[in-house]
């Protein structure tokens, strides 16, 4: 009975831990996020923190097994501190980084991480240089081809046939125009290209050029707020004949619409969500309803980009330790592997890390609210063209 | 005697202990590497302002040139680094070739004139796209290279060159000052009028001083694009090359040589280690309260504080 008792026993532990070996146990994973809160980039990189973490806040109630911590370090919006926060979190035991905002900033922490083996991913450049590097470890899930595709296909729905492109010399807003002035030009289009340097705040010689050399249809704007702003008053007084205003980031966003209601009205921009926001998907709904609680606030886009990107890398960490690959570069190969739709529409990337799949969407401002108008299958509203702020 | 014997203990802690106790430790080594950077321009702007008797607001544009020319040169040229930042340096003294019309300015009117000689080499470097790539920039700029089996572009390696040349461009600083020329410029501070009757070329001993103070800037920001391995305009001629070495510079005392390159590594360091950790997002607060009491209570600077400090316990002693 004894020899019996013991066998059993015996029998029972080395069940155990075969079991115990095949089923990897419930982890916390410690995520660094490299993130501007201070500097030039404190606004975006607030938003996007902000994502990452109602992302962390889902991903916790949700995967029922493992849970993420993050720690968050601010890069200042300088490079040399984004090397030294990469760095800092590594010395942490952080199993990846979300974050990062400025292909500046990105491209040497990204660097920085490739050295060290972390994955990194981001949407905050939409610099072609970042993913021209090959890195393994490097992830993004916007770029500029997906801010060109929304511009043009709004202008094909549009049916105009010229436009005049306003655009800061900034690195992404200069690669952005003319990726687009060169896709309008191979289809007949007739463009002016007016580029501008940051630092001005006078649009006025400009759009008076364009009002009287291009008379073009429409006008396309490729800067950031403040560029937005100068340009729809100096159009707003010189009422150039075109038939609508079309801009990109930062532009068709709840904050823009409540700050300069003269200047807003049936203005074009790309966003991923429409104002008051309209969730039609379980996820979405749980995104909304998360971060209205966090933060008592309807989310903007960059919040969207902030969860998307960190839910994605949790996603593959959590699957990567249930492989046993954690610390055998098993996060990167799942994030590569990543199929799935999202709220910035269907993720995959390719072996640069790039998404193959990033289509923006376009938004107008409309009596103080936003709404979808392209693509066709996301939108909620239709356009009203032509029409201007004037 | 006992200058000497600090200077050898600075110099063994410096290439001995550091690397040795910190080598491993990518964050602190980082951290050390951006501040000798800063030290490097703070040392070169108290270089032009004490013997050149010039306050400078643009030697980001030295910084950016010397980065762009070492960065296309290796990018483009497939020039050895280490001869592509020398050559960065010669670049950043050409630049400053055509600053020479705003000698003839003093105070704040040479100092605004040069600032708006930093935008214009920002715009060229914007503009310029066929050259210098334009707002996109340059990226994979080419590393240290790997010599005589060690890695130079490895934390430890990069810290040591940044090292070897802010002390390199310390010693040639000590060298003008004691020379001659060093004198006659020291003599041009209390009267130029009076410098320029016995015979001193004032005007050409400010050139030459805008030209040494041009030429180590442009070697820090060549070293700084090689270590960063990324360029755009905006980052290369940003304002903070010149502030951020200004505040090292007065913070560690601008009048002594050691001065700015100590206050450069306290300034970020203690920033970063101790300010960050005790208030992550906002910690400038502490740092810019930190910076007017020492202005208000030694504004001479720290080095010269530490000076009276050690002679006072002497003398008690």
């Amino acid at each position: 009975m004894n020899r019996l008792y013991k066998k059993t026993v015996g029998l029972t532990l080395l069940a155990g831990l075969f079991l115990g070996c095949g089923v990897a146990a419930a982890k916390e994973f410690l995520v660094g996020v490299e993130i501007p809160l201070t500097g030039s980039l404190a606004r975006v990189g607030a938003g996007m923190n902000e994502g990452i973490s109602v992302a962390v806040d889902i991903f916790n109630k949700t995967n029922g097994k493992h849970t993420i911590k993050t720690i968050v370090i601010d890069d200042e919006s300088a490079p040399a501190k984004a090397i030294a926060a990469v760095e800092k979190l590594a010395s942490q035991e952080v199993v990846a980084i979300s974050g990062g905002y400025g292909s500046n900033n990105i491209a040497p922490a990204s660097d920085a991480a490739n050295k060290l083996g972390l994955p990194y991913i981001t949407s905050g450049g939409v610099d072609d240089s970042l993913v021209a590097r090959g890195y393994k470890t490097f992830f993004r899930i916007n770029n500029t081809v997906g801010y060109q595709k929304a511009m043009v296909g709004l202008i094909d729905a549009l049916k105009v046939k010229s436009a005049s492109i306003v655009y800061s010399t900034k690195e992404a807003t200069a690669n952005l125009a003319k990726d687009v002035e060169k896709e309008l030009t191979t289809k007949g289009f007739k463009v002016g290209m007016h580029a501008f340097d940051p630092a001005i705040t006078d649009f006025k010689p400009i759009i008076n050029k364009i009002k009287l050399q291009d008379k073009p249809e429409v006008i396309l704007m490729c800067g950031y707020e403040n560029d937005y702003v100068g340009i729809l008053r100096a159009a707003k007084v010189l009422k150039p004949k075109v038939k609508a205003m079309i801009g990109v980031w930062s532009l068709a966003t709840a904050k823009m619409a409540a700050d300069f209601p003269d200047l807003m009205p049936w203005v074009y921009g790309t966003a991923l969500l429409p104002f008051p926001a309209e969730f039609k998907t379980a996820d979405g709904k749980l995104f909304a309803e998360t971060y209205q609680k966090l933060y008592n606030k309807e989310p903007d886009y960059l919040g969207q980009f902030g969860y998307v990107q960190s839910l994605l890398l949790f996603e593959a960490i959590a699957r990567a330790a249930d492989n046993d690959t954690l610390h055998k570069g098993g996060v990167a190969e799942e994030l590569r592997k990543t199929d799935r739709e999202t709220l910035v529409g269907r993720v995959q990337f390719n072996d640069k890390g790039d998404n193959i799949n990033f289509v923006h969407r376009m938004g107008q401002h409309q009596n103080g609210k936003i709404g979808i108008v392209w693509p066709s299958e996301a939108a909620n509203a239709k356009p009203n063209f032509p029409a201007v702020p004037w | 005697m006992k200058t000497n014997a600090s200077i050898w203990v600075l110099l063994l802690v410096a290439y001995g202990a550091i690397p040795l106790t910190l080598g491993s430790n990518h964050y602190v080594m980082s951290l050390l590497v951006a501040a000798l950077v800063i030290g490097g321009i703070a040392l070169a702007w108290a270089l032009l302002g004490n013997l050149g008797g010039m306050v400078s607001f643009g030697h980001s544009a030295f910084f950016g040139v010397g980065a762009y020319v070492s960065a296309l040169l290796t990018l483009k040229a497939g020039t050895p680094i280490v001869i592509a930042m020398l050559l960065g340096g010669v670049g950043a003294l050409l630049a400053s070739l055509v600053m020479l019309p705003v000698l003839r300015l003093r105070g704040p009117y040479f100092a605004l004139a040069i600032l708006a000689y930093a935008h214009i080499f920002k715009i060229i470097a914007t503009e310029w796209t066929a050259v210098t790539g334009g707002s996109a920039g340059l990226s994979s700029i080419p590393r240290f290279p790997t010599a005589f089996g060690f890695d130079f572009s490895g934390k430890v390696g990069s810290y040591l060159i940044i090292l070897s040349v802010v002390l390199i461009f310390a010693l040639c600083y000590r060298l003008i000052r004691a020379s001659d020329y060093g004198i006659a410029l020291r003599a041009m501070h209390d009267s130029e009028d009076a410098t320029r009757v016995i015979g001193v070329n004032s005007v050409l001993l400010k050139a030459l001083m805008l030209f040494v103070s041009a030429f180590m800037t442009g070697v820090i920001g060549a070293f700084n694009a090689h270590y960063i391995n990324f360029l755009e305009p905006d980052y290369a001629f940003n304002g903070l090359w010149v502030t951020l070495p200004i505040v090292a510079a007065i913070f560690g005392g601008y009048r002594t040589i050691l001065g700015p390159l100590i206050g450069a590594v306290t300034v970020y360091l203690i920033d970063q280690l101790v300010f960050k950790s005790l208030i992550p997002y906002g910690h400038q607060l502490i740092l810019g309260a930190l910076l007017v009491a020492m202005i208000l209570f030694s504004p001479s600077g720290l080095v010269p504080l530490l000076r009276a400090s050690v002679r006072r316990n002497h003398a008690a002693g």
